[in-house]
């Protein structure tokens, strides 16, 4: 790996080269909160983010994505990527972005996804500052980050740049870095331990014992009780940067003939996300919120290890703080789980 | 440094057309299509697999293909309305296109099956899906040792493919037992639920494997019958049905737990899934 | 193709929703070709008996002696749709179905006259058979061109989910109300609307209606804890749109 350096009188300027070239999504303010969004000026990047509302997927898996479309005549794909830069990713994320990439790629190969996501050059960067809810210092430790290309970290006066791909290695040409030196890359190291080490929330257990803890906790009467004030809102399902199912409806032109199949991001704790109609009638497989709040904990602490190599939560803590009730903290709900 | 141009073919959501052969109605709410690919490719599957099927506008759902793959000049659906998209394709007639994705998930073990005895029990609309692993056996009668078949439906007017019954029922080597729950002056045959057909069938025994698929409340109560004459639990095998967006493990709508019904199923081995409190 | 005849009735509601339809513009000009209208308040005053394919009812039921008119509208009408929050759930002429003394608060010296007599404001649906319904105040656009839609070219129902505003809302990556130190109903309304208040900066009110098995109980703490209501609002905070759906009601 190549470790370079940029100063800060740089950074405004590699930002704008990179603009000339394409889309840069990146964090900006939102009010109280940050979102990735397409920079339209340099002056909006906020590298001292938190978190964002959203998680950084929505760069190449758009909330709402056209799949096919039709003119009456002929299904069309609407496959259609453009090259842009993903900038200012935090390490959780990237981690969060390696898995949709595994979940859209593994047994099928999604193209409407994978197509945009390689048109996409990512470029990490350091925890400035951690959101109130943040725990990924003690979670999915076993998942590596990785699939990023270019990782900034902060450091005096400037930012360590990890080379990390050739993706990477391209952007080098857009600004002024030089070799890091041994002092700074050390720094580096330290400001992202350090990161690490500072999350203001903390799980207790290693991803095995929970797992197995999880599982074996399935037919507990706690679900009833943590669940009780769920608003089947399904916020905890769509901030969430592992979450990555999804509801399909075809949409009419105003024609009344052209039409647009697309998809949209869903949520399992929705009550409509398990509804069937089987054998003519309707069944809903997780009919109590109960059930479909447990499922949520199994599936991002144990139901997807072995495909993930680690569980399916990164600790961005974004689901903590998107509940209005208040129930859907990973690291009250688990560590509540250990304890029985 | 990219990449795709969005050719068509990567496209895992873009359907192929089909023609229709012939779609005929078969009771008040089920048709019955007889399709084959416009682009003149055989449609290439296993028993037991799945498709989504599809009209512009209305969306998708997913069906158990009825024919058996050993038949490759065309392929066989049975339509039930219940919504949307069902009402959609109902009124598809002969000539009209339908949209086809897929085959996709896993079908019936034909493997463990050869050389077995098989006893398939279908209730209802279960006998569509079902239909495509009876008619591959009867297309390889030899492959296969004794089958049997329980066949119930509510009433005699939603008796579905009575042209099949009627060669089933004459075919040697076959036991093909019906019953409903309410007769009328038609019905000769048995009257109940589908467990009283135990009763008549003759020679199952604990090697017996054997094929599920109706209504939920159908599974627990034949499992029992099924435990009582000893077969175990890994030799029954369930078609389930969940509703499925993208049929390719990616939508998480058609999850039990952690299977996933498009890809692990949707036909499971019942001691695999027993355990699952979200499978029936 | 036969146009399609049309008809507008309006009960109690404040008529903004047929304001809102002409302000479609380009949509509704398309629209227009394809229908006949053959009574429409707003636009003209010719009236007939005849019968119509699809009777558009605005407001709600809040007079008995309006059953007799939604009765013969039902009879004349093949479809009937009930468009925005008053005709689909009541609206907010139901914040007076828990008190008795509205009249004295609302009109004072005129409270006695005759006219404003009324008993609970409820949606259209609860005196006749009502096909389809546009919820939203005023009406949501979309929905309502997509139930035309499908009446004039006979495409698919339109898909309006079950879920609450909050799935929208977070899906268009608004800053939560709570966050700002606001309230908002999103939790517990009735999705479909593309959760545009919170994106404005104001709480959603839940002009739709609540969601089916809406977390009353947990609503009100979170009024009171989060959003920082004083009890006594976060009791009362629902009556506004959705006083049918309390659990009071
Ligand atoms: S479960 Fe919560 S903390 Fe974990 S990755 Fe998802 S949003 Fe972040
Ligand atoms: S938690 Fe729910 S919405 Fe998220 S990925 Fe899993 S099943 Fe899908
Ligand atoms: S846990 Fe919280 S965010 Fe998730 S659905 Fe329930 S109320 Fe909504
Ligand atoms: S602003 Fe309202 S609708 Fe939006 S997420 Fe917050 S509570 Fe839900
Ligand atoms: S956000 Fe709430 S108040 Fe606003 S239109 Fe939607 S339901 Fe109505
Ligand atoms: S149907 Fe989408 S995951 Fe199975």
């Amino acid at each position: 790996m190549k470790r370079c350096y940029i100063s800060d009188e740089h950074l405004n300027g590699f930002v704008e080269a990179l603009m000339g070239r394409g889309p840069v999504i990146a964090p900006v303010a939102k009010q109280s909160r940050f979102v990735f969004e397409k920079l339209e000026t340099v002056d909006d990047l906020m590298l001292d983010y938190d978190t964002t509302i959203l998680p950084p997927k929505v760069a190449f898996f758009p909330t709402k994505q056209e799949l096919v479309t039709f003119d009456g005549k002929e299904a069309k794909s609407c496959i259609n990527p453009t090259d842009q830069v993903l900038f200012g990713v935090h390490p959780y994320d990237i981690k969060g972005i390696a898995m949709s990439d595994k979940f859209y790629t593994d047994s099928h190969v999604d193209e409407n996804y994978m197509a945009n996501r390689r048109a996409t050059t990512i470029v990490g960067s350091s925890v400035q500052k951690h959101y109130k809810h943040a725990f990924f210092g003690s979670v999915c430790m076993e998942v590596e980050v990785i699939g990023h290309d270019m990782f900034l970290t902060r450091v005096a006066g400037g930012y360590v740049a990890d080379v990390l791909t050739d993706k990477g290695e391209a952007l080098l040409g857009l600004g002024q870095f030089g070799d890091a030196t041994d002092a700074q890359a050390g720094e580096a190291d330290q400001v992202n331990q350090a990161a690490m080490e500072n999350c203001p929330e903390k799980l207790e257990n290693t991803s095995a014992q929970i797992r197995d803890k999880m599982r074996s906790s399935f037919r507990s009467d706690v679900w009833e009780e943590l669940s009780e004030d769920c608003f089947s809102c399904g916020s905890c399902n769509t901030v969430c940067p592992t979450c990555y199912c999804f509801d399909v409806q075809d949409e009419w032109g105003l024609d009344g003939v052209s039409a647009t199949r697309c998809r949209t991001w869903d949520s399992c704790l929705t009550a409509e996300f398990s509804e069937v109609s089987v054998q003519g009638g309707c069944e809903n497989f997780r009919e109590q919120r109960a059930e479909r709040f447990r499922h949520r904990f199994m599936r991002k602490a144990a139901y997807l290890n072995e495909q993930l190599g680690g569980p399916a939560c990164v600790g961005c803590g974004r689901c903590s703080g998107a509940c209005t009730a208040d129930i859907a903290n990973p690291v009250v709900v688990i560590n509540k789980i250990m304890e029985q | 440094m990219s990449c795709s141009c969005g050719s068509n073919a990567e496209n895992v959501f873009l359907p192929k057309e089909a023609e229709i052969i012939s779609a005929k109605k078969m009771t008040d709410t089920e048709t019955h299509f007889s399709l084959r690919m416009k682009d003149g490719s055989t449609f290439d599957f296993e028993p037991g697999q799945i498709v989504e099927a599809g009209v512009f506008g209305f969306g998708e759902i997913p069906l158990g293909l009825s024919s058996s793959p050993t038949q490759t000049d065309s392929f066989e659906l049975v339509v039930r309305e219940v919504g949307k998209v069902s009402k959609a394709l109902t009124e598809l007639g002969e000539g009209d296109t339908m949209m086809i994705r897929g085959p996709m998930g896993k079908g019936f073990p034909l493997a463990e099956l050869r050389g077995k005895d098989v006893l398939i029990v279908a209730g209802g609309i279960g006998l569509c899906p079902t239909r495509s692993l009876i008619r591959y056996i009867m297309a390889r009668r030899d492959e296969f040792k004794k089958f049997t078949l329980f066949y119930g439906t509510r009433s005699p007017k939603e008796l579905l493919f009575e042209e099949d019954l009627v060669e089933w029922r004459a075919s040697d080597g076959v036991a093909c037992l019906e019953t409903v729950d309410q007769a009328d002056e038609s019905w000769k045959g048995n009257v109940g639920v589908i467990t009283t057909l135990f009763e008549k069938a003759e020679g199952l025994d604990a090697d017996t494997h054997v094929i599920i698929c109706g209504p939920p409340v159908m599974y627990k109560f034949v499992i029992q019958k099924l435990v009582s004459i000893g077969i175990p639990h890994s030799n029954v095998f369930v078609d389930l049905e969940r509703r499925m967006k993208c049929g390719i493990g990616k939508c998480g709508h058609c999850q039990i737990n952690d299977k996933y019904v498009c890809l692990d199923g949707p036909v499971f081995r019942f001691s695999d899934i027993e355990e699952l409190e979200e499978a029936i | 193709m036969a146009k399609v005849k049309c008809a507008w009735f309006d009960f109690a509601s404040c008529e903004g929703c047929q304001i809102e339809l002409t302000n479609y513009g380009e949509p509704f000009v398309e629209l227009l070709q394809h229908i006949e209208i053959v009574e429409f308040r707003e636009v003209m005053t010719e009236k007939t008996e005849a019968p119509i394919d699809v009777a558009f009812i605005e407001g709600s039921f809040t007079r008995e002696s309006d059953r007799a008119k939604l009765e013969r509208i039902r009879d004349r009408a093949a479809v009937v749709v009930a468009y925005g929050s008053c005709a689909t759930c009541g609206g907010i002429n139901a914040l007076k179905n828990h008190t008795d003394d509205y009249k004295q608060e609302v009109y004072g010296a005129d409270a006695d006259k005759p006219h404003l007599d009324s008993t609970k404001a409820l949606p259209i649906s609860a005196a006749i058979k009502v096909d389809y319904e546009v919820k939203g105040c005023p009406m949501d656009k979309d929905e309502f061109l997509g139930i035309v839609q499908q009446l004039v070219h006979g495409t698919a129902k339109v898909y309006v989910p079950s879920y609450p505003v909050c799935v929208e809302c977070k899906r268009r990556g608004t800053v939560c109300r709570f966050d700002e130190g606001d309230y908002c109903l999103g939790p517990i309304a009735q999705a479909g609307c593309g959760a545009p208040c919170p994106a404005d900066g104001i709480p959603c009110e839940a002009c739709r209606g609540m969601v089916q098995d809406a977390n009353q109980k947990s609503m009100e703490k979170v009024l009171m804890e989060n959003g920082k209501l004083p009890e006594r609002w976060a009791k009362q905070k629902t009556r506004m749109f959705t006083a049918n759906f309390r659990e009071d009601a």
